[in-house]
């Protein structure tokens, strides 16, 4: 066990500069990655967990983006300090993006081979094209793709949608990364082929020891393939934790909601209102407007510190809650999703509210 | 690792040979072969300038100039940009071919520019040049197929005022055609697309500036300029051919903003910089590469203008008085149309069918590329 964790993300803030306003996309999250380990960023559409994903390495667009706040440590190394030019030797080779839509993600224009290739000839791992050639039908294979040595040398249009994400993510393994980020990269798959890839992920994930940072909106895949779990809203971290705690003990209301809503285990098809204008966000907890256990003190001050849920230092909620003052219990009480904020909060449940 | 630092000229001449065949084995030995044909061409237009006397001919009775070097040097880039990579891509040249292959009138007119272009830049080798054959007993000859006392095989399609053979004009014409279109094509694309994807690529303030400055070129009236430089310094062939090749570019490089724009927000150039590629590659491997069907189309529409253009200055008697183009024969029979209708009429039916040639192809090739249209 390696004492520094492989990735380090301290109050990273990212901000979009629009005609309409600043848009705090990220709002100082912290996280971190040790090696070999599976953390994933869970949240619904809207919550920043993409321009997380994407901060890391600054592919987010600059502008109208801007990282204005934090610190990526990444391997011992502050990513945020060092050049464009630095930052390109990591991309790709230290760490490695799988994205969304296998369908867009390949060039027309280049045969798979090719295109996995590349990544090689970019960093100079591979400098003769015999020997890249060698190795991308040997990723092919490793894969999962049927007689990758006919394969290498098709166009990306005449391959499916599965087998292109299977090239997409061997494009990535290409230089070996120690950071594999895949921002939903099964969300564009039916779901047999989900299941596929995810199995493929944690097999290549075990084979070449890397460290997976999984962005999703899914907890049925979190659930699937998670060492630990970072619960996002609007921009800030709600919950982090492992995933048995997260699953079996969410602390923040808003991770329960999300497992209420999954199919199959809670009762929710949705819930109540909307996200908060990123441009204008709320006083206090971001989830105060959806949350029906909100009371008056959700909705002043900052976003609640992370706190530990039931005394377990690695399992943290921003929610007031879970600081001492006040009573966990009010939120474990049953309730309607659906409704929206404030409904459970009536008949009070908060200790300092006599005082 | 150093090689990331210090990519060596060599490392990205193998990218652009990659981005043109599309990928494939076997690059080093076309490399070689690409790279000593532009030494061979260099080597021997320096021995023409540096040891040959001005008016020495350089091969036989020929006497190289400089446009014609240029020339050499455009097609010696078309075989190794255009030709090797369709035989190379035989899937997608088979492709390709197929959709054209639809448009019956688009063969005739490639087969015809095929034909003149051969007759074009090997003619002169044939036929000497249309000054050696003044001769004023055989003047205003008509054509063979007229009849006549002065008709003759000879010169099958008669002769001008001087007795030059109109065939020998024609030839000569066809080679200052294919010249103007090529070359000044060649140079109005490569920067219309060098300029379009930095612009759509960076965005900013260098797309504005690069933009404004489009905005401005095209305003810019080139013809006056030409007419102006003419009459200051005097025709000259090249003069014509680089002014409307650096001038005329606005309209391809609006053209491959608009399309690299787009290709700009694809997913899969995103990934190339997720993998560490820089700003450079990018856009010489995945913006422009993806843009080649709108620039090919832009050029192959582009040539009859340029020949058009330089047809209308010759016209206007602000050709190069050294070279016989169409519009310069057809300028010079004008005052016989009534005589010798022939003069200006059968290099017009030429031009004509040159540019709707040209037309008809390019029509053809942008259904065969874009499906959309």
């Amino acid at each position: 066990m390696s004492s520094e964790p492989l990735l380090q993300v301290e109050n990273l803030t990212t901000h979009f500069h629009t005609d309409e306003g600043t848009v705090r996309a990220v709002d100082g999250v912290s996280f971190d990655v040790s090696r070999g380990e599976t953390v994933c960023l869970v949240g619904e559409s809207g919550s920043g967990k993409s321009v997380t994903s994407e901060s890391i390495t600054r592919i987010v667009d600059i502008p109208p983006g801007e990282i204005v706040d934090g610190s990526v440590r990444f391997d011992g190394q502050e990513l945020t300090e060092i050049s464009e030019k630095e930052l390109r030797k990591i991309r790709g080779k230290r760490i490695a993006h799988v994205f969304q839509n296998p369908q867009d993600a390949l060039n027309p224009v280049y045969t798979v081979g090719t295109q996995i290739g590349e990544v090689m000839k970019i960093h100079g791992t591979e400098q003769d094209k015999a020997a890249r050639r060698r190795r991308a039908v040997d990723l092919l294979d490793r894969v999962g793709i049927p007689d990758p040595a006919a394969r290498v040398d098709n166009y990306p249009h005449e391959m499916s949608g599965g087998m292109k994400q299977r090239v997409v993510i061997a494009m990535a393994l290409a230089a070996q990364p120690d950071l594999l980020i895949a921002d939903e990269p099964t969300t564009a798959l039916d779901v047999t082929i989900q299941a596929q890839i995810l199995d493929l992920l944690a097999e290549l994930q075990e084979e070449f020891g890397m460290s997976v940072l999984f962005v999703t909106h899914d907890l049925g895949v979190v659930a699937q393939i998670a060492d630990r779990v970072v619960v996002m809203y609007a921009g800030k971290v709600m919950e982090r934790g492992g995933v048995h705690d997260v699953f079996d003990n969410p602390g923040h209301p808003y991770t329960r909601a999300l497992l209420a809503c999954l199919p199959g285990e809670g009762d929710a098809e949705t819930i109540g209102g909307e996200l908060p204008s990123p441009l204008d966000p709320p006083e206090g907890c971001r989830f105060a407007a959806r949350c029906p256990y909100a009371v008056e003190d959700c909705r002043v001050g900052d976003q609640p510190e992370l706190v530990p849920v039931d005394g377990h230092a690695d399992h943290t909620a921003s929610c007031i809650f879970h600081q001492p003052d006040y009573d966990r219990s009010h939120i474990d009480r049953e309730v309607d999703w659906e409704s929206g904020a404030g409904t459970a909060a009536a008949d009070g449940g908060v200790r300092g509210d006599g005082a | 690792m150093a090689t990331q630092d210090s990519p060596g000229e060599a490392f990205e001449n193998v990218d652009w040979d990659e981005v043109d065949a599309g990928g494939g084995g076997g690059l080093s030995g076309l490399l070689i072969a690409e790279v000593t044909a532009y030494v061979a061409l260099l080597a021997a237009f320096a021995y023409d300038y540096f040891v040959l006397a001005n008016e020495s001919p350089t091969i036989g009775s020929w006497n190289v100039k400089d446009v014609e070097w240029l020339f050499a040097l455009v097609l010696v880039l078309m075989f190794f940009h255009v030709v090797v990579p369709l035989v190379r891509n035989r899937r997608m040249t088979a492709y390709y071919w197929r959709q054209f292959r639809k448009n019956k009138v688009a063969i005739a007119s490639l087969v015809y520019l095929t034909v003149l272009f051969f007759i074009g830049t090997l003619g002169p080798l044939v036929w000497a040049g249309p000054n050696s054959t003044i001769d004023f007993a055989t003047a205003y000859a008509p054509p063979y197929f007229l009849g006549g006392d002065l008709a003759s095989t000879d010169h099958f399609f008669g002769t001008d005022a001087q007795g030059r053979h109109l065939w020998h004009l024609i030839v000569y014409g066809m080679r200052v055609s294919f010249e103007i279109g090529l070359i000044a094509t060649m140079l109005s694309i490569t920067i219309g697309t060098v300029v379009g994807a930095v612009a759509a690529y960076f965005g900013g303030y260098v797309d504005e500036v690069l933009m404004r400055y489009v905005d401005i070129q095209q305003t810019f009236p080139v013809f006056i300029l030409l007419v102006l430089l003419t009459y200051l310094y005097g025709a000259s062939l090249l003069l014509i051919i680089l002014l409307y090749g650096v001038f005329s570019w606005e309209g391809i490089g609006r053209l491959v903003r608009s399309e690299a724009l787009q290709r700009r927000e694809e997913a899969y150039v995103r990934a190339a910089n997720a993998a560490g590629a820089s700003r450079g590659w990018v856009i010489r491997r995945h913006i422009i590469p993806n843009v080649s069907g709108t620039v090919i189309t832009a050029a192959t529409l582009a040539i009859p203008t340029f020949i058009l253009g330089e047809a209308a200055l010759s016209f206007l008697g602000f050709g190069d008085p050294s070279t016989f183009s169409w519009g310069r024969t057809i300028n010079a029979g004008r005052s016989d149309l009534d005589s010798a209708w022939w003069i200006s009429t059968i290099p017009g039916l030429f031009l004509f069918f040159t540019v709707l040639a040209f037309n008809f192809v390019g029509d053809a090739l942008s259904d065969a590329i874009d499906p959309r249209r």
